[in-house]
């Protein structure tokens, strides 16, 4: 029964070459620091799941913010268990991205033909680091709030544009209740659809590029 | 040519992949469910006996109102709610606790002392001295609370 189901998808949806192609593809005899990469993919959905789930009571304005995390943490079922999947899979995160990017400068992965890898690589880390710094303001907690105010701050330093910077940032002068909206906005519309665009092409350049081998000690000149 | 099946190298990682998939799954997707539906299936409220005042304050033959606020939490929100009743004793021994809210449409009745009635300021209903109705719209009588009395004091339950 399952495999005539399977053979007529097929036949309309060439999942099976689809599948081979990501999945049973060839790679060369490598170790393992080559599953960091992997192992970011797995920890970011974790994140998306438990991301998505924490917004089912999250609101993020300041009269509720705080209390709805709260409750999230006391009251609702296992919320403590999804709200810390989240928060330590943001610390997991960082970790590993930047494990799989010192990887991939050691073994030299990143040269040719691998450099549009590398560059959305790149942009991707800076996108995780946007999603750290954004996340840690929602709990609207007194930690949330000054690690912002700070972190604001740093924008507002550099000459000429920095306090514009700073206060498009914190959508005014002060944290706000604007602040809160738009690192939320941020957290949950615009860098996960960055996210998802990039992830998509890097896998792609990954599987149409091949993954580099581990380098041979003197090489071949 | 042997009908033992060899569970090959390969057979085996696939099948330990789809397993640890499928528990890593579950371990997801269980948490889930019990995190979106749990809250909806909690008791918004539960009975609590509220404690009125002492039974000295209610003069015999004449419904004597007393109030409380009671608390009732939706989400991480409370609401404080301010609720009425009128008690009634005619012996100083037993009591009766009526809600003041009419049972048409949910006025707050008085007690009118000279006339001997509950009257309700919406649509002229009247409630005679023990809740039942004497005239106009209201369907049924005053609701009553259970009452109990405790060290001199007046307790009701409420919630439920």
């Amino acid at each position: 029964m399952a495999t005539k189901i399977n053979q007529w998808l097929d036949e309309r949806t060439s999942w099976r070459k689809v599948w081979e192609t990501i999945f049973l593809r060839k790679i060369p005899k490598v170790n393992w620091f080559y599953t960091l990469g992997s192992a970011s993919l797995f920890v970011a959905l974790n994140q998306a799941i438990t991301g998505i789930l924490l917004t089912i009571y999250y609101v993020p304005t300041p009269d509720h913010a705080y209390d709805s995390v709260q409750y999230i943490t006391t009251q609702v079922p296992l919320g403590w268990l999804i709200r810390g999947l989240h928060h330590w899979g943001a610390s997991a995160m960082i970790v590993l991205v930047v494990l799989h990017m010192l990887r991939v400068i050691l073994f030299g992965a990143y040269k040719f033909p691998r450099e549009v890898t590398w560059f959305t690589g790149v942009i991707l880390l800076l996108v995780v680091i946007g999603f750290g710094f954004t996340g840690y303001l929602l709990p609207w907690d007194q930690k949330a709030y000054w690690a912002t105010t700070v972190g604001t701050r740093i924008a507002g330093t550099p000459p000429w544009i920095g306090n514009y910077l700073l206060r498009i940032i914190r959508g005014g002068t002060e944290i706000s209740a604007v602040t809160l909206v738009r690192f939320f906005g941020t957290h949950v519309w615009v860098l996960p659809s960055l996210l998802a665009i990039l992830i998509g092409i890097h896998l792609y350049l990954v599987i149409r590029n091949g993954i580099s081998a581990v380098p041979k000690r003197g090489g071949n000149q | 040519m042997s009908d033992t099946k060899v569970l090959s190298r390969r057979n085996f990682m696939q099948a330990a992949i789809w397993g640890l998939g499928g528990l890593i799954g579950l371990g997801f997707g269980v948490p889930a469910v019990a995190y979106v539906v749990g809250p909806s299936l909690k008791n918004q409220l539960s009975q609590t006996w509220m404690r009125l005042g002492p039974t000295s304050k209610v003069e015999l033959g004449t419904p004597t109102l007393f109030s409380f606020t009671i608390q009732t939490q939706t989400g991480w929100i409370v609401n404080s709610q301010e609720v009425s009743v009128y008690v009634l004793s005619t012996d100083g021994r037993t009591y009766i606790a009526m809600s003041n809210i009419c049972t048409h449409l949910g006025c707050h009745i008085r007690w009118i002392a000279e006339q001997n009635h509950f009257f309700c300021p919406c649509h002229n209903g009247v409630f005679d001295i023990a809740g039942n109705v004497v005239a106009g719209p209201p369907p049924r009588p005053l609701n009553r609370y259970d009452v109990k009395v405790e060290d001199g004091q007046l307790l009701v339950l409420v919630g439920g």
